[in-house]
């Protein structure tokens, strides 16, 4: 028995060892903004991609990876997420910009390992869509092995807070606790006078600072946050679905002068596709989900295609631990619907997800200098027979579809019975938006169980 | 969430427990002096001096020495072959404060909601302190006072702010008579309040640094309004926020509840960011993080509580069984029995996943037993937080993690000499020396002995005594012919609102001591316990459950001479029949 505890720790260690020295060989190289590379070798060096060429000799101390008849692509990154977190929503004001997902984030979550087995390596995750502001997001790399949180941010990346329009924000604060939003206009104004009070609370703070008043303000973390995003430090990230209130959260935002958002879920984008463009915010989009509850009722499959040829910076997200796990496949939908090349549909799940979290210059693309999160693919990524084979995160391999062990958790509770670690309670549940909100938001939550037991009874 | 009746009773037993039901604990005091002769004085951890002579008086220790004259009105205990510790002293719990009633919990849908709280709405209580809420008389002081703890940092319960602990001998009487020092410490949890912000544990680290910040800007103000008023407005700041200045001016400590690897995390990414002086308590999972620990020099109270034990090997066969058997049909179950013939041939993918998963959940437990020894090993002078273990099970846990490879006389200074450090009351107690506090424990063997039990406890020169020569644990039970019908293991069964639920009882001890254990099949879950009383072949005990409040269940049940029939009174919930036959004797039944 100790022998084998001992030869598991030391295939833990290899798996989940330090960044060492990589070269992928011979794989058909997709870079995503600079071409598409037959029979080309990917040298990691560092954690960094140190060079993109044929016929690079090894060199010492590397670890060679035959990638012949292989597709190697950039690391997959998913805008909106919710894997990784120990909370989802704080669901008890229709403001909560204080709040951060990053103070609760799980390196223990199962799922973070099956959308690296997805190629997905870096994920926005979200705050949930119960309240008008939220609280702000973190931008992890899944850096599974770890047990430590810290781990997972990746850092550098800029802050961003949840923003959320329509009816969950209604239907929690307005219905579920009778008070403002009670309607899409109140919705509106929460946003308008949240920003008026933190313009007051920051003219305080500098009245305080430059002497004009003696006696400190009181510190207000809610206003700080907000203060923040009117000085540009914070992106947005919105759920949104219809046009119009699209044009409204636009409208507040020029008002107040505020430059970075992302429009998520935007299922009425291809509406206003070209204000969108005009203004420019970003488009996060589904390829093909709609109708799950009345305010996104009407949409297309061509969403992201319109989008994309209107000039806006789109991508495809999951929302979903499901989902992120074949965000490829998702991508490729809009080769059916739309005919967008193979790098524009690659690109909605590498580069443009990474503009839109503001670390294109870290991520999305196989370029010498970015990190060194590579998916490698058995047939081409868009392909419907395509299968990832392993995934790495700043060069260190964290998902073998060989090697890896049936069992890859982190942390077992020694008082689990069962080995079975596939039907938890938590996944029934789904990590989603209004994860924890079942009983006020019966309507999406049950549509987007109903699908996701269906996605789940098929896949097994 | 919706409890169904039987929910309740197989799933939240509260688990108290007690060495013994009846020791005689409320002392008759004739004179404070006693003399200890000819025993071993385990003096601190590592410092055993033979054939000693204790003397107390007047709540001291008046002298320890190989021969001390008996003054006139000692009483003089013969304590031969005994030997004498320093009290135990319990660095972090909430001995004698009972549970609030929670008037929210149940139905969440009805939860108040509120939606611009205030600081107390939110679970800021940092203006409270446990010298308030403490009773000596409760339940739980006699029990940590029966396995040899004298001393207690006692917690405020609720929010994520509780207040001030309070450190008390546990003897008898009134609080100020009991209190070593007040305010000792803040205390910090991750608990969301109920239906107002902060609901969840992000929400509640987003209150924490405001509640921080703000105590500073309340505190500096009002000391510069105190130096000079003039031109300043009035102070006029919340009792919370004032409480808390002492805490964010770094005047005192916060001990915060880090029980598994993330709330360690949690606190610790805190500490590094707002850079105040923490103890992390009730730590379950703090491996991980034992370097950090140790260079940031943070004060330890390791959790007593342990995994359930892990039975020998033998039962990873029926593990296999058992989820196979819930997971797969029956004709997999067939599978199940073969595999425990040919060890060997794994067939299917769920038979590798389980030896697979065997493999790591034994080394999850392993890490969970060895923290203490780790810690020792990295040189970290942890103490104990005695939160939410069950006195009984004390020194068995103590036991596993000698095993695992922490030394007795660490296991010892966790017990004494850190926490008196690390509450700041080294002076006053935490081992046996001339001039200190007079809290002893005296037990038959050394104390980590498995076969040692406790005799006397002494609190602040008080005796109490645990003399229990009749039930000794070595399994010669001189059981009188009463007790000899009820003695042994029987199973049960209960029909609560159409359900089955079934388990068993085990009855130790003679007549006037017996012990009851409950246990459960589904679920395993152990009670001990109370009131318990023999008349005839009717015998009387009670269990308490823990519901929304904890509620008494009367167990009235007559035996014959393999089986007994009887009923349960849940109180408002009804009277339910329970009858079952009798498993094994009292002999197995020890083992």
């Amino acid at each position: 028995m100790r022998h084998l505890i001992l030869f598991i720790l030391i295939q833990t260690c290899t798996t989940f060892g330090y960044s060492q020295n990589v070269l992928i060989k011979n794989g058909t190289v997709i870079t995503v903004t600079k071409g598409t590379l037959a029979t080309t070798d990917v040298l990691v060096t560092n954690g960094k991609i140190a060079r993109v060429d044929k016929n690079i000799s090894a060199p010492l101390n590397t670890k060679v990876i035959d990638a012949t008849g292989l597709y190697v692509m950039p690391g997959i990154i998913d805008a909106h997420s919710h894997i990784a977190l120990d909370v989802v929503n704080e669901a008890t004001s229709p403001v909560t910009a204080e709040v951060n997902v990053g103070d609760g984030l799980d390196p223990l979550d199962i799922n973070i390992y099956r959308a690296l087995a997805g190629g997905v390596t870096t994920s926005h995750a979200m705050h949930g869509s119960a309240n008008a502001i939220g609280g702000q997001c973190e931008t992890i790399k899944h850096r599974y092995g770890t047990t430590n949180p810290d781990e997972l941010r990746m850092e550098g990346a800029p802050r961003t807070i949840k923003f959320a329009l329509g009816e969950n924000p209604i239907r929690v604060h307005g219905e579920g606790r009778k008070i403002t939003p009670g309607s899409r206009m109140g919705v509106e104004q929460v946003f308008r006078d949240a920003f008026a009070e933190a313009k007051v609370y920051m003219k305080d703070w500098d009245d305080y600072k430059s002497g004009i008043r003696k006696s400190s303000p009181m510190y207000n973390l809610r206003m700080e946050t907000i203060a923040d995003i009117l000085r540009g430090n914070i992106l947005i990230h919105c759920h949104s679905y219809r046009a119009d209130e699209i044009l409204m959260l636009m409208q507040v935002c020029k008002d107040y002068d505020i430059k970075k958002i992302c429009f998520q879920h935007v299922n009425e984008g291809f509406k206003v596709a070209p204000e969108l463009a005009a203004f420019g915010a970003s488009a996060s989009v589904f390829a093909d989900w709609w109708a799950y509850k009345f305010e996104v009722y009407y949409s297309t499959a061509y969403n992201a295609t319109i989008l994309t040829r209107n000039g806006v910076v789109t991508s495809i997200n999951s929302d979903s631990e499901e989902l992120i796990r074949h965000l490829y496949h998702e991508a490729a939908k809009t080769q059916r619907y739309g005919d967008l090349s193979d790098d524009e549909a690659l690109s909605l799940i590498t580069i443009n997800p990474a503009k839109q979290l503001g670390i294109d210059n870290r991520v999305g693309s196989i370029e010498v200098g970015k990190d060194a999160d590579i998916a490698i693919f058995k047939n081409h990524p868009l392909s419907i027979y395509t299968v990832p084979q392993m995934t790495f995160v700043d060069g260190v391999m964290r998902f073998d579809i060989k090697a890896d062990a049936p069992d890859m958790r982190v942390d077992i509770d020694p008082s689990e019975k069962f080995a079975s670690f596939y039907e938890t309670d938590k996944i029934l549940e789904g990590d989603r938006c209004m994860h924890g909100l079942t009983e006020l938001l019966l309507g999406e939550s049950y549509s987007k169980y109903l699908r996701f037991k269906y996605l789940k009874n098929h896949s097994h | 969430m919706k409890f169904r009746i039987m929910q309740i009773i197989i799933g939240l037993w509260c688990l108290v427990s007690s060495v013994s039901a009846q020791n005689s604990d409320a002392p008759k005091q004739l004179s404070r002096t006693y003399l200890l002769t000819n025993c071993f004085v385990v003096k601190q951890p590592g410092t055993i001096l033979p054939k000693q002579n204790v003397l107390i008086k007047d709540g001291f220790i008046m002298d320890v020495a190989p021969s001390i004259k008996a003054p006139f009105d000692a009483q003089i205990i013969k304590a031969d072959s005994m030997y004498v510790y320093a009290g135990f002293i319990d660095g972090h719990s909430n001995t004698g404060i009972a549970k609030p009633e929670n008037k929210e919990r149940g139905d969440r849908g009805n939860a108040e909601q509120i939606n611009i709280p205030t600081l107390e709405q939110s679970g800021v209580y940092t203006h409270r302190n446990s010298l308030e809420t403490f009773k000596s008389s409760d339940k739980s002081v006699s029990e940590m006072r029966s396995i040899g703890v004298t001393v207690s940092q006692v917690a405020p319960r609720d929010g994520m702010l509780p207040g001030q602990s309070a450190i008390f001998l546990l003897g008898e009487g009134a609080n100020d008579k009991l209190l070593l020092r007040n305010n000792s410490v803040q205390n910090a949890t991750l608990d969301p309040a109920r239906g107002t912000f902060p609901s969840t544990s992000i929400g509640v680290i987003a209150k924490f640094r405001e509640v921080y910040k703000n105590a500073n800007i309340a505190g500096s103000h009002e000391e510069k309004y105190k130096a000079n008023a003039i031109g300043l407005s009035r102070p006029d700041f919340s009792k919370e926020l004032i409480a808390f200045y002492p805490f964010t001016a770094k005047k005192q400590a916060i001990n915060v509840m880090a029980t598994q690897t993330k709330d360690v995390h949690k606190f610790l990414s805190l500490q590094d960011e707002l850079g105040f002086n923490m103890n992390i308590a009730n730590v379950k999972q703090g491996w991980h993080y034992i370097d950090k620990i140790k260079a940031k020099n943070i004060g330890v109270f390791l959790s007593l509580e342990l995994p359930e034990e892990e039975k020998e090997k033998k039962d990873s066969t029926i593990v296999k069984k058992d989820t196979l058997s819930v997971t797969k049909d029956t004709s997999k179950m067939e599978t199940g029995g073969k595999v425990q013939a040919e060890p060997k041939k794994l067939a299917t993918i769920e038979e590798k996943d389980n030896v697979d998963f065997d493999t790591k959940r034994i080394a999850a437990y392993n890490d969970y037993v060895n923290q203490a020894a780790k810690f020792e090993k990295a040189g970290i002078p942890f103490a104990f937080s005695f939160h939410t273990v069950k006195p009984g099970d004390v020194k068995k846990n103590l036991q596993r993690m000698i095993k695992s490879g922490l030394s007795e006389n660490a296991a010892l200074a966790a017990l004494t000499t850190n926490p008196a450090k690390l509450l700041g009351i080294s002076s006053q107690v935490g081992t046996v020396e001339k001039g200190k506090i007079a809290n002893i424990v005296i037990t038959s063997k050394p104390y980590f002995d498995e076969k040692s039990i406790i005799k006397y406890v002494f609190v602040d020169g008080k005796k109490y005594d645990y003399n229990t020569s009749n039930i000794s644990k070595s399994g010669d039970n001189k059981r009188d012919e009463k007790s000899s019908l009820v003695n042994g293991v029987w199973s049960f069964s209960v029909s609560i609102a159409g359900e089955i639920q079934t388990g068993t009882l085990t009855i130790t001890g003679s007549s006037d001591k017996l012990s009851v254990v409950t246990k459960t099949d589904k679920g395993n879950n152990e009670d001990t316990g109370f009131d318990i009383k023999l008349e005839g072949k009717n015998l009387l005990f009670a269990i308490t459950v823990e519901m929304e409040e904890p509620t008494k269940v009367l167990f009235d049940l007559n035996f014959d001479k393999d089986s007994y029939s009887g009923k349960i009174d849940l109180g408002s919930m009804g009277i339910f029949p329970i009858s079952g036959s009798k498993v094994s004797d009292p002999k197995t039944s020890l083992e």
